[in-house]
């Protein structure tokens, strides 16, 4: 495998190794860009997969001290656990469910389209659905997502998505599919075909789901352009007199640092872990954190206006065989300021096991008793949805530091602040009206709703914008203030869209891997 | 806080509510997922005594009461984790102990009778929600959590089928065999879609 010296001054240093950071490394590899990747997390591979929920929950979740803070339920019931994401070799792409959506035209002019919202901090991106469409064909090529770019048939419809397509049939519904999935459907890019085995959000143990743990990043260190070092935890990123990057100090597994050189820097560690490091590494010259003379480092968290929502059904399902979202109802996505709230939802068919069902049903402390038990007994008649939709940018909601208390590297803890909008409590209640509605068609007897899981989706913290006054970087991830700066992850969206956010993350880095080349050759960077 | 107590017909019967909306605790938790740890196989010496342990073992099928799935055993076998546990750890001991005797203290104030004397179950349920937010309290919920619906042993009893890789996955294990809803689209259908 390459190493690279800590003092070599020409590498890009890519901190995280998810779809962000690993999709980038990859394309600079191709490219014959050089690059070290540091991954907090361990190395993993497919022998690491375990078709069981709290196994790999405690395998690969970041796991390290966070606070959950703010109105959101999860301040109380999930009070060290605010999101669900991996810290590993290949990130959140590891235990992602693998739906691959475009954000639509409005999702990307949210100012425009919706106005000034009370409370909300709506902005347009500085790059519309036009220009990022060759972008989206290139990640959908990429990443294997069925549809029409790649020609890839739909996953086949498994018992859990069935009865709510039908649901959705009987109700009028028309936008209703088993894709687009960056799954196999038919054996593709040395992947097999999904075996229908569940657990996707447990790992793909068979590779057939899109993941960088076994695409990108194996392909970045096989050209011998790319190092990615696991149980490396950047701690704060260095600049020079001029205000360029110059490299990033990092612990090893043993806690001894580092510091590794850098010709540029591209952040991608998840929407808590990019701000946190940007906070973390102010300096005389930047004191509010590195790139954030707009102050908008860490604000605007995002996480998508989420809920779930499970219809009993008078015969057995058995929602847990097969792809774990098996299927995406699209009918609510558009904007419509009828409905009274600004923006659209996805509702998407996702079986949980029955260890994540016990907990989630109703979580925190009085989720016991005969009710709780009840419905349990009720797991084997059950299907239902996970809601996605979009979520209100507001400033008050982000990345903050603990005044006081550290982590074990030294590192203040971060606060996580998420409080929803109005507009969050309007789309949630629509959502579950309309998921009952469709359930009720099939026959339902009992429709449970479920608050917000633990953020598995979380965006906005380094928001992209065109006025460097309001936001961190510029369209293609630059930072406004530091050049050789970029953020590479979904922290840099400026709204959420209804959609899941990893195409788009991925659909970014490729063309980000093409401005960074272009920059380096001009000899800007 | 606001609890509901939904109130069934019998132990084992569940009433149909067409419409159930669970309501949130509002209480600062003592329960992190650092707590939800799995917990070993039980062990060692009863740190109750016989009355504690009757309390006990009513308390884990109140907290997940399913009389009709599972066994009395399924239940004692909590008992012994939890009791092993606090036979290895003084303070979690004297917090169960007295947690179970302020349960009993409450059941006789409020009915005249021991805990395991009340015979109305949704009674039993009031009085433990009384509790439900002390740390004694969530350690055996969370206890009975593990030992019942992360228990690969008692899944076929939920209908529930675990694990499925080491088995090809579900592929030709019924992922799409209801019959009260139509099949999906054809392998054909859906290239036609794609234009494939
Ligand atoms: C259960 C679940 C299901 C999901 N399903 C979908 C889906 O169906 N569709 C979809 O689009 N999205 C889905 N997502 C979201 C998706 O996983 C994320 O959007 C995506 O992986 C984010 O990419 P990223 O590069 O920003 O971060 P990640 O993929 O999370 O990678 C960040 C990496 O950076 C590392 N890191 C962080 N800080 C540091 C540091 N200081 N130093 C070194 N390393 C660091 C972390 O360890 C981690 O490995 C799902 C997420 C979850 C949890
Ligand atoms: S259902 Fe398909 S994609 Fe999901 S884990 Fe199984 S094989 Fe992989």
């Amino acid at each position: 495998m390459t190493r690279f010296d800590l003092s070599d001054d020409g590498v890009v240093v890519i901190v995280g190794s998810g779809a962000g950071g690993g999709t980038l490394a990859n394309e600079l590899a191709q490219k014959g860009i050089r690059s070290v990747v540091l991954e907090a997390g361990k190395r993993f591979d497919l022998g690491d997969i375990e078709n069981d929920e709290w196994a790999m929950f405690s395998k690969t979740s970041w796991l390290d001290k966070r606070y959950s803070t703010g109105g959101w339920h999860g301040a109380v019931n999930h009070p060290n656990l605010p999101a669900w994401i991996v810290k590993g070799y290949g990130g959140s792409t590891i235990h992602w469910a693998g739906v691959a959506l475009r954000l639509r035209e409005h999702e990307f002019r949210t100012r425009s389209h919706y106005g000034a919202i009370p409370g909300a901090n709506n902005e347009d991106w500085p790059v519309t659905l036009a220009e990022m469409i060759p972008w989206y064909e290139k990640a959908e090529r990429k990443m294997g997502v069925t549809g029409r770019t790649t020609g890839m048939p739909h996953l086949p419809w498994n018992n859990g998505f069935r009865v709510l397509a039908e649901g959705c049939r009987r109700t009028g519904r028309t936008d209703y599919n088993s894709g687009p999935m960056a799954i196999n459907s038919v054996e593709r890019d040395d992947r097999p075909a999904c075996q229908q085995i569940g657990f996707c959000m447990q790992g793909c143990a068979i590779g057939a789901k899109w993941s960088t743990m076994y695409t990108e990043l194996p392909r970045a260190e096989a050209t011998g352009n790319c190092e990615v070092r696991t149980e490396a935890m950047a701690l704060r990123i260095e600049h020079d007199r001029a205000g360029r990057v110059t490299g990033v100090v990092y612990a090893d597994a043993e806690g001894v640092q580092h510091r590794q050189k850098a010709r540029a820097v591209a952040v991608a560690g998840n929407s808590i872990e990019s701000p946190r490091l940007l906070l973390n590494s102010a300096s005389a010259m930047f004191p509010d954190g590195l790139a954030n003379s707009s102050g908008q480092v860490g604000r605007n968290y995002l996480t998508h206006t989420t809920a779930g929502c499970y219809a009993v059904l008078p015969e057995k399902v058995h929602m847990y065989r097969g792809t774990s979202v098996a299927g995406v109802v699209g009918d609510e996505v558009n904007h419509d300021a009828g409905r009274g709230f600004a923006g659209g939802y996805y509702l998407e068919f996702l079986s949980l096991g029955l260890p994540f069902m016990a907990a989630f049903l109703e979580p925190g402390n009085t989720g016991w008793g005969r009710s709780v038990a009840g419905a349990m007994e009720q797991y084997d008649r059950m299907s239902g949805v996970w809601i996605c939709g979009e979520d209100m940018a507001q400033e008050k909601n982000g990345i903050t530091l603990h005044p006081e208390e550290k982590d074990q590297h030294g590192l203040p803890v971060p606060l996580v602040a998420k409080t929803p909008h109005n507009n969050d409590h309007a789309m949630t209640a629509h959502a579950f009206e309309a998921t009952a509605e469709i359930y009720e068609a099939v026959g339902a007897t009992d429709v449970y709703e479920l608050p917000a899981y633990p953020a598995s989706h979380n965006m906005g913290t380094n928001r992209m914008h065109a006025d460097p006054a309001k936001g961190v970087v510029n369209a293609f991830g630059q930072a406004h203030d530091v050049a050789n700066l970029f953020v590479s992850d979904g922290s840099q969206f400026t709204s959420s869209g209804a959609c899941n956010p990893t195409l788009t993350i991925v659909a970014l880095a490729i063309r980000q891997a093409e401005h960074i080349a272009r920059e380096m050759a001009a000899g800007s960077i | 806080m606001t609890i509901t107590i939904h109130r069934q017909t019998s132990e084992s019967g569940r009433t149909g509510f067409s419409r159930r909306r669970f309501l949130l605790s509002t209480a600062m938790i003592g329960v992190t997922t650092g707590g939800m740890l799995r917990i070993a196989g039980a062990s060692g010496a009863a740190a109750l005594d016989a009355g504690q342990s009757a309390t006990l073992l009513r308390m884990v099928q109140d907290i997940y009461p399913h009389p009709d799935l599972l066994e009395l055993s399924h239940y004692e076998a909590i008992v012994e984790i939890v009791a092993a546990k606090a036979a290895g750890d003084a303070a979690n001991a004297a917090a169960l102990t007295d947690g179970l005797a302020r349960i009993e203290a409450q059941a006789r104030a409020l009915h005249g009778t021991g805990y395991t004397g009340i015979a109305d179950p949704d009674a039993r349920e009031g009085l433990l929600r009384h509790f439900q937010h002390e740390g004694f309290f969530q350690g055996v919920r969370w206890t009975a959590y593990f030992a019942i619906y992360d228990n690969k042993a008692l899944w076929p009893r939920f209908g529930y089928g675990g694990s499925s890789v080491e088995h090809g996955g579900y592929i030709d294990r019924g992922f799409s065999d209801i019959t009260f809803v139509p099949a999906g689209p054809t392998l054909e259908q859906r290239l036609a879609e794609v234009g494939g």
